[in-house]
């Protein structure tokens, strides 16, 4: 303590004590005299610590106490399960309410889980409690409880009954709410011991069994349980279970083998009917499934008898063979999505279209070459057949995919032929065509394999050959076209001719010129129905076929109808037939019997009239034009496993592929993409179609972009983007669809996104434009009315700058401006500031980008209202108002004068970096008033000098423009007024409450400025860091009548005062302050003034408080 | 005469700010990594977590430091309080300065509650805050804490004060970096934490 000399009025001093010397204290520690500490103590020293201040801490939340945190949490936890089961109830389609009333609490691990349970319960109009109350719960759901526990159960249940999850399941399946009694848990303890080997016996095996398999394995398992709840199971019957899941499984490997993917895409550009007629069967079959109890008893049984028909089938085994070394699932194949279209019927129908188009591109206009001359010579004999009235040919070829790929083999002529993916005997590939020597046996579209075979044992399956197909509709069309020149196709072999207008009178002939002609060209026979209307003629080729042709005249049309079934009427399917039958109806002549009007009111406007107009033979439809698909889309739902998310990825890569060739193929791009995504239902097992969908749960989202787009690219980012909204487990997947909508010819698209897009334009310009995205932005905005205004500020390069700004001008002389056309961008003063203005402020902050941030600074230099003109502007100005007159005259004055606005507005763009005093009067200039406001601003040495006739003008035109708001009264000098009195005004910015600085922000015409007052007043609170956060969430436009410099020199005072005012009190707010203005400058030009004037004051006095600089982040 | 303090707000303040410094530095220290984690007990302070050294030695040093300025907080003769982190050779690395200000005309009672509210921030940031989360290099390091008067003591006031020494730390050349952590302002106390670091451009000794 001798030290005490020192006279610094600062000293430091550090304590020294002989027995805590902070060095010796460190260095006893490192030499190992550091306790070791044990953890166990330190936790439970914390947990005893901890209790009472968690509990303590309920004092500042606003729960009381535990208790009504709880309340909260579970009415909390009630309006999520709300709006959960309302949104499912709205994509859930048949789901019912049978669980209304049920509420169940999980308790303990459950087979289904307690989530899918949830979901159940959701779905089917049940409560969940996430919480056990005896007031709100109804049922206890457990599948397996220890003994103290069941005790403890029933000492708080109350009597509530204590259920197997099977309860719900089967309810679920059954569809109806059961007795929960067989159901309880007390018979399940009963059986404690039993089940619990039986459960180890199955996940053991779960274990061992290949992953394909797991999906079918569970459902046994499922299945067990449910028989065992009925009392029934014993460990034989589980063993024998076992084996059969051994055969099922080794059916399954040998499947795999040797089963071909069969046709479930759907494309948007397929045709209705025969999609509709091919896929039917099949969603007959699903739904039947669902309403089976339970999907995997189907398939045990159909294990069990597999053995014996593989061996009987072996012999029957038809002679074509397909290639087998194709692999069948995303799991195995990289190019899955390829081959799968490669392979896939309904792709080739759906692409079909396409490729016709093209072929025939004339056709959709109705120009055809005519009819050829052959028949031009027999239209003299014409027949009373209709002469004025409308004729429809109806054109279908007979069994087309048989038939096309047995025209090379007689040796199949007469036999039963099927076509399909799969000649497996036992396959589940679905039969998409069938001659009709195999109709005859029951063998139908859409039906498995195994299911023809058994029905017709000599059945001929063949495999597809696309290329034929094309070849043959070809053909097909070529022919259709040669003899009409208005065809409306229907499909690769189906078409509608109208021949009403055709020179050749017997259409009954024609038509079976037409068939002979198709027959002797393809080797394929075809059938026509004619009639007088497209439904008509259609109906008359269902009574033509095979290989014939029928006529049903218009007076018979009646007659027709009168005895004909409902379902055979087009756009009757399984659900309006059944609705009719209910009622009755059975042929349309009942169905004619009923009015219009109930009609309507029973099955709906449109359905209803298309009941009352079909029944009486009633078709308004023309033959015409092929109709613009609305959407393009592929979707894959056979064959999708994934294992894991790098194979979905990828699986979407290749659909996104796919999809973008399609779009290209149709010269069309898109703006709305969506993403269907079947997902295994969560009770549902391994489908009963191999690799098929089985029963899903259909998602969909969609995204909609400003541009319309084909570009690969974009879709896989897009596909990507939305598929991870799904957030679903990819090994629940099933399907995978993306489709395209909004579609817009690919041709105009281009066109109109020339005509609406900024880009052409900026890509003329010098100026880089950072953000491409930014951009292509743009022409979604040019659709809104806010871009309309701006035709007049940005016209095209093509109308030329000149013509923009003469307009935006308004008469004034443009003669000067000629000089600036040089750049492609219009000059800066040629653009209109009202205009400018009523744009969005991000068109604004983009064309402020072109002008490499001038524009902001030109918009608040024009706006100004303070009009302090120097002399030399002014008068330029007026001249240039009477322009003419200057040019005309041609006088000394009148050059000087265009010359000084040359500098003038050159100035104006060098002036926000030279805050040369003398070049900011210049830079107010107002673009709105062009005129200075009153004589008294212009300089009268200057005006002297003009001619007479000039000064006349003059002061004409300012006593139009003189407004009282724009008297400024006396020849001073305004300006230098105006800085006077805002020194005074910055002062003391932040005294008061609110600081002064927001009203003169508020009352200020810079728009930053403005916002800034705005957010003060919108409640950010006191300090400038929370007002700066609320900054960064804003839009921030500068602009404003008040010059550029003056917004920075406020703001810059507003900071350095606040720097001042908090520099000894608060560093952690000035620091807050300063990152956040430091991340603001990137959105603001004012701002990155304003930083980098404030960083050298803030560190100046941040050395004098603190000694030291304050350390600024980088971003 | 320690009583009468006490009575005063001034002496109220000094009290709580002393116990605070002391739950304060022992975080710092913690959280700096100079001792391992073991060296210290988890405690409760103003309803949150904090760190109590159990090592005697360095309790005591730390215990003491600070309780040796409660007489000068109370006549408001203390800038600040540092943690200096110094390396072998005893140049600082790291400063973690409490600037502290009390005024000296309030008058009125101290709601303690509040004021403690205040300075519970600090707790809770000083875990948080960046410059306090990087551990110091594992060499041999040692601390020390460092007052900074505003004025030398008049005579010793108390047996306290004597043990404070003039320090002979070593300075850096150039002006610090500093980083803020957490500033409060809660009348009649201000305090401010903040870190200061050696100016990267400067170079070493």
């Amino acid at each position: 303590m001798s030290s005490k000399s020192n006279s610094a009025s600062r000293s430091k001093r550090s304590l020294k004590s002989t027995s805590s010397n902070p060095s010796s204290s460190s260095n006893h520690s490192a030499d190992g005299k550091r306790k070791k500490t044990d953890q166990k103590t330190l936790g439970m020293a914390w947990g005893a610590n901890s209790r009472p201040s968690s509990r303590t801490a309920f004092r500042n939340s606003p729960f009381t106490d535990f208790g009504s945190y709880m309340a909260v949490k579970n009415q909390k936890l009630h309006e999520q399960f709300d709006a959960a089961a309302s949104s499912s109830s709205h994509s859930g389609s048949s789901s019912g309410n049978i669980f209304y009333g049920v509420s169940i609490f999980v308790d303990g691990y459950t087979v289904p889980s307690s989530q899918e349970l949830r979901g159940y319960m959701l779905k089917y109009g049940g409560r969940f409690e996430n919480y056990f109350s005896r007031h709100r719960v109804t049922h206890i759901i457990c599948s397996n409880l220890p003994d103290s526990k069941i005790k403890n159960l029933r000492a708080f249940s109350g009597g509530l009954p204590v259920v197997k999850p099977a309860w719900l399941l089967d309810s679920v399946a059954a569809n109806k709410l059961l007795s929960w009694t067989p159901y309880q848990l007390d018979q399940l303890a009963a059986e404690n011991c039993n089940q619990a080997k039986l459960s180890a016996f199955f996940t053991l095996q779960n274990n061992d069994a290949p992953e394909i398999a797991n999906n079918s394995v569970d459902d046994c398992d499922n299945q067990l349980l449910i028989k065992k709840d009925e009392g029934r199971v014993s460990l034989e019957q589980t063993e024998r279970c076992n084996r059969e899941q051994i055969d099922h499984l080794q059916l399954k490997t040998d499947r795999v083998m040797s089963e071909e993917p069969s046709c479930s895409v759907e494309s948007s550009c397929e045709v209705k009917g025969l999609e509709q007629s091919d896929c039917s069967p099949l969603d007959r079959k699903n739904s039947d499934l669902e309403n089976k109890s339970s999907p995997c008893k189907a398939s045990v049984s159909h294990c069990s008898n597999s053995p014996h028909n593989q061996n009987s089938c072996e012999a029957s085994s038809s002679r074509i063979c397909l290639p087998t070394n194709q692999r069948h699932s995303t799991l195995s194949d990289p190019n899955f999505v390829e081959n799968y279209f490669k392979s896939s019927r309904l792709h080739f129908i759906g692409t079909w279209r396409n490729r016709y188009r093209k072929r025939f591109p004339s056709l959709s206009n109705g120009i055809t070459s005519g009819v050829s001359g052959l028949y031009t010579a027999g239209s003299s004999h014409k027949t009373a057949v209709a002469n004025e009235k409308n004729v429809v040919i109806h054109i279908d070829m007979d069994c087309f995919f048989v038939s096309v790929v047995i025209r090379n083999h007689p040796e199949l002529q007469g036999k039963p032929v099927a076509v399909c993916h799969s000649d497996n005997p036992r396959g589940t590939a679905e039969i998409s065509s069938a001659n009709y020597p195999a109709r005859e046996y029951g063998v139908r579209a859409g039906m498995f394999v195994k299911d023809a075979k058994s029905r017709c044992p000599q059945l001929v399956i063949v495999p597809y050959d696309f290329g034929a197909y094309e070849m043959v509709a070809d053909q097909f069309y070529d022919i259709l076209h040669n003899h009409c020149n208005k065809v409306q196709a229907v499909s690769c072999d189906e078409a509608f001719l109208d021949v009403s207008e055709s020179e050749m009178g017997d259409h009954e002939l024609l038509a079976s010129i037409i068939r002979k002609e198709i027959l002797n060209t393809t080797g394929c026979t075809a059938s026509a129905g004619i009639a007088e209307n497209m439904l008509m003629a259609r109906l008359a080729t269902k009574t033509a076929k095979p290989d014939g042709q029928f006529y049903i005249p218009t007076g018979k049309v009646d007659d027709y109808l009168y005895t004909l079934p409902v379902k055979a009427l087009p756009g009757i399917g399984h659900v309006l037939e059944e609705k009719l039958k209910n009622k009755q109806i059975r042929t349309c002549g009942q169905l004619r019997s009923i009015t219009k009007e109930s009609l309507q009111k029973d099955f709906g406007m449109k359905t209803g009239e298309m009941l009352w107009n079909y029944s009486r033979g009633i078709d308004n439809r023309l033959v015409g034009v092929i109709q613009e698909s609305k959407s393009i889309g592929a979707e894959v739902n056979w064959g999708v496993r994934f294992n894991n998310a790098n194979d979905a990825q990828h699986f979407l890569k290749n659909l996104c592929k796919e999809v973008a060739l399609r779009l290209q193929g149709c010269g069309v791009q898109g703006r709305a993409f969506t993403l269907k995504i079947k997902k295994k239902k969560s009770d549902a097992g391994e489908p009963v179609k191999y690799m098929g969908c089985g029963d899903c749960e259909n998602l969909s989202h969609t995204i909609t972009i400003p541009m319309a787009t084909d570009d690969v690219g974009v879709l896989q980012r897009l596909a990507t983007q939305l598929f991870g909204h799904f957030h679903i487990d990819v090994g629940d997947i099933r399907g995978v669809g993306l489709q395209v909508s909004k579609l817009e010819g690919a041709d105009d698209s281009k066109c109109g996104n020339k005509r609406n897009s900024i880009l052409p334009w900026v890509s003329s310009t010098s100026v880089k434009d950072k953000n491409q995205n930014q951009i292509s932005d743009l022409p979604k905005l040019g659709e809104s009315d806010a871009w309309r205004p701006s035709s007049g500020v940005l016209r095209q390069p093509s109308s030329g700058i000149k013509e923009s700004s003469t307009e935006t001008r308004a008469g004034l002389s443009s003669s000067e401006t000629g000089t600036h056309n040089s750049s492609v961008l219009p000059p800066l003063q040629d653009l209109d500031v009202a205009v400018i203005e009523s744009l969005p402020p991000e068109v604004v902050s983009e064309i402020n980008e072109m002008y490499g941030g001038k524009l902001l600074g030109f918009i608040s230099a024009s706006k100004s209202k303070i009009i302090d003109i120097n002399t030399h502007a002014a008068s330029t100005k007026s001249c240039e108002d009477s322009g003419v007159a200057v040019e005309g005259t041609g006088s000394l004055s009148g050059a000087h004068l265009v010359e000084s606005n040359m500098v003038a507005t050159d100035k104006v763009m060098k002036w926000d970096k030279e805050e040369d005093p003398n070049y900011a009067a210049p830079a107010t200039l107002s673009r709105r008033h062009i005129m200075p406001s009153s004589l008294s601003q212009v300089d009268s040495s200057v005006f002297r000098e003009l001619p007479e006739e000039l000064r006349k003008d003059i002061i004409e035109h300012l006593a139009h423009h003189e407004g009282p708001e724009y008297v400024k009264g006396a020849f001073s000098d305004v300006s230098d007024k105006q800085t006077e009195v805002e020194a005074s005004d910055l002062s003391g910015l932040w005294i008061g409450n609110p600081p002064k600085w927001v009203k003169k922000f508020q009352i200020s015409n810079c728009g930053l400025l403005t916002i800034f007052a705005e957010v003060y007043q919108s409640g950010s609170g006191s300090c400038l860091s929370s007002l700066l956060q609320c900054l960064m969430s804003r839009i921030l436009t500068g602009g404003g009548a008040d010059g550029f410099g003056n917004a920075v020199s406020w703001l810059h005072e507003l900071f350095k005062q606040y720097i001042d005012l908090k520099i000894t009190t608060d560093v952690e707010e000035i620091y807050v302050c300063i990152c956040l203005l430091r991340r603001l400058t990137g959105r603001s030009e004012y701002l990155l003034q304003v930083y980098n004037a404030i960083i050298p004051h803030l560190q100046a006095s941040m050395g004098e408080n603190y000694g030291g600089t304050l350390c600024i982040p980088s971003l | 005469m320690e009583r009468k303090d006490n009575q005063t707000p001034q002496g109220e303040i000094a009290r709580i700010l002393v116990e605070f410094l002391e739950v304060a530095i022992t975080s710092v220290v913690f959280l700096k990594g100079v001792y391992p984690n073991g060296a210290f007990e988890r405690r409760r302070y103003m309803n949150l977590v904090v760190h109590k050294a159990r090592h005697p030695q360095l309790y005591e040093y730390i215990h003491v430091a600070v309780n040796g300025l409660l007489a000068f907080l109370t006549k408001d003769l203390i800038d600040r309080v540092a943690v200096v982190f110094l390396d072998d050779g005893g140049l600082p690395i790291e400063r973690f300065v409490f600037k502290l200000n009390v005024n000296q005309s309030y008058s009125s009672k101290v709601q303690q509650a509040d004021l403690e509210f205040s300075l519970r921030s600090f707790l809770i940031k000083l875990p948080l805050s960046e410059p306090l989360t990087k551990i110091l290099p594992p060499t041999d390091c040692r601390w020390e804490i460092m007052a900074y008067f505003r004025a030398l003591p008049q005579a010793s006031t108390s047996k306290d004060a004597e043990m404070w020494i003039p320090s002979d730390a070593k300075q850096w050349q150039q002006p610090a970096v500093i980083t803020p952590i957490k500033s409060m302002s809660s009348e009649p106390l201000r305090v401010q934490v903040y870190a200061e670091d050696p100016n990267p451009s400067a170079p070493k000794n």
